[in-house]
């Protein structure tokens, strides 16, 4: 679990808050060349699937935050972005590389995880998140 | 071959392993360097590496202790080995790595082709059990590793024309090696493009049936490497490496064992997200070689290709 304001939209946001909606986790940085890609290919698949069901929680890592909010001003997202230059919610995850994104289930567990991003990836994941969805529908 | 030539093919190969190092650099070099060209890339679990490396030595150079002397006997002398290696992560922490090799030795004694001797076939063989207490994230500068290996020797005596061949000219050491390796890096940025390695490994080398023992040997290497987008890295390395003399039945061999002192440069090109390119050399910096006269390593370089998922 974890809690933070948004750099992007000042929200106060916890993953908790989630609860019952499929979750996906990004972790990037300003640095990481296919962080470039994965932010605007992640910020379409979350409009295409909508955030009734769904939200993504970016989390980025840059050692001095700004150089993520200038980032941001250059290729801005939707949903929300913590600030996690210390690693606090980083290590429990277990990031070594970047990016590396995590998707969670309506209850928040861990259902894939997923390293590094190129073009074409976020097709694959979206049809696991809409999978994703079908079934927890059925469940819950 | 010219020598900014040299230099060049040198320069583009390094970046391969500057971490690694076992070379086999005196006359006594039965074995390849194994550890040059061992993989060590797989580091998060499930990472699965296989590296394809092709490499070259001539061994021309003639020394009396730190001085070069001109050869008069026009002798040409000159290791070609072919080496497949791969790592496996067992865990974030334990990762496993083997290689085999193929060796082909020839000498020249003299300008006749009939001087020409040449030896070839199976060399030896590693595996290196590594484990990393710490590794580089966006969290962390620092990198440590340590590993436990042995070299088995895998290769036959090879008979030739009816007569086993010197121990220089042997593909295979002929006997079994216990390594120990390690390895520190430390990331001058968040990314991770710019870093410092130090690493350092010993191997300890047993009689073979022919009853010749190589000297054990240590090597040590400090380098920085730097990558540049995705795609392109390069990097530079001093190596340190030093040999006992060889024995046979406990007696020392004369003109064996010394030290050296390398720069070896290399870079490296990734072709996709998969597949690894990679050029490395080793120049000579500084030896001091034992005994009154020994032929030593002129230059190397290997190009290697790797594959991971």
């Amino acid at each position: 679990m974890f809690s933070g304001k948004a750099i992007n939209t000042g929200q106060q946001i916890s993953l908790s808050d989630y609860r019952g909606k499929v979750v996906f986790v990004d972790f990037w940085a300003s640095w990481c060349p296919p962080c470039l890609a994965s932010l605007p290919a992640y910020d379409q698949m979350r409009e295409e699937i909508g955030t009734e069901e769904f939200e993504i929680i970016a989390i980025n890592v840059d050692e001095n935050t700004e150089d993520g909010v200038e980032f941001l001003a250059e290729h801005p997202v939707r949903y929300p972005v913590l600030a996690d230059p210390d690693g606090i919610i980083g290590i429990p995850y277990g990031i070594r590389t970047l990016p590396h994104s995590f998707l969670l289930d309506r209850d928040g567990q861990i259902i894939s995880s997923h390293r590094s991003f190129k073009l074409g990836d976020e097709i694959k994941l979206k049809l696991e998140i809409e999978q994703l969805l079908k079934k927890d529908q059925m469940n819950h | 071959m010219s020598r900014s030539l040299l230099i060049g093919l040198l320069f583009v190969w390094l970046l391969l392993s500057p971490q690694n190092s076992a070379m086999a650099a005196t006359c006594s070099c039965a074995g390849v360097p194994l550890l040059t060209s061992i993989d060590t890339s797989a580091t998060e679990k499930g990472q699965f590496f296989v590296t394809y490396t092709t490499e070259f030595h001539q061994i021309s150079d003639l020394v009396s202790g730190t001085r070069d002397v001109t050869d008069e006997t026009d002798r040409d002398r000159s290791s070609f080995s072919q080496v497949l290696s791969a790592s496996y992560a067992l865990t974030d922490r334990w990762a496993v790595s083997a290689l085999v090799s193929y060796v082909e030795h020839s000498r020249t004694i003299g300008s006749s082709f009939l001087g020409e001797t040449i030896s070839s076939g199976i060399g030896d063989s590693v595996i290196l059990a590594r484990y990393t207490p710490m590794f580089i994230t966006p969290f962390s500068r620092h990198e440590l590793s340590f590993g436990l290996g042995v070299r088995i020797p895998t290769g036959e005596d090879n008979f030739g024309d009816g007569f086993v061949f010197s121990e220089d000219m042997q593909p295979s050491s002929g006997s079994v090696g216990k390594i120990f390796w390690s390895s520190y890096s430390y990331a001058f940025n968040q990314a991770a493009t710019v870093q410092f390695n130090a690493s350092t490994n010993f191997t300890t080398n047993e009689e073979n049936d022919r009853h010749y023992a190589f000297g054990d040997e240590l090597n040590f290497a400090l380098g920085i490497s730097h990558s540049i987008g995705t795609r392109f890295g390069y990097s530079a390395a001093l190596r340190y490496r030093t040999t006992k003399a060889d024995k046979r039945s406990g007696a020392l061999i004369p003109n064996t064992g010394g030290e050296w002192l390398d720069f070896v440069p290399a870079v490296q090109y990734a072709i996709n997200d998969q597949f690894n390119i990679a050029l490395s050399g080793r120049i000579p910096v500084a030896r001091k070689l034992d005994g009154v006269l020994q032929f030593t390593t002129s230059y190397s370089y290997a190009l290697s290709l790797s594959y991971g998922f």
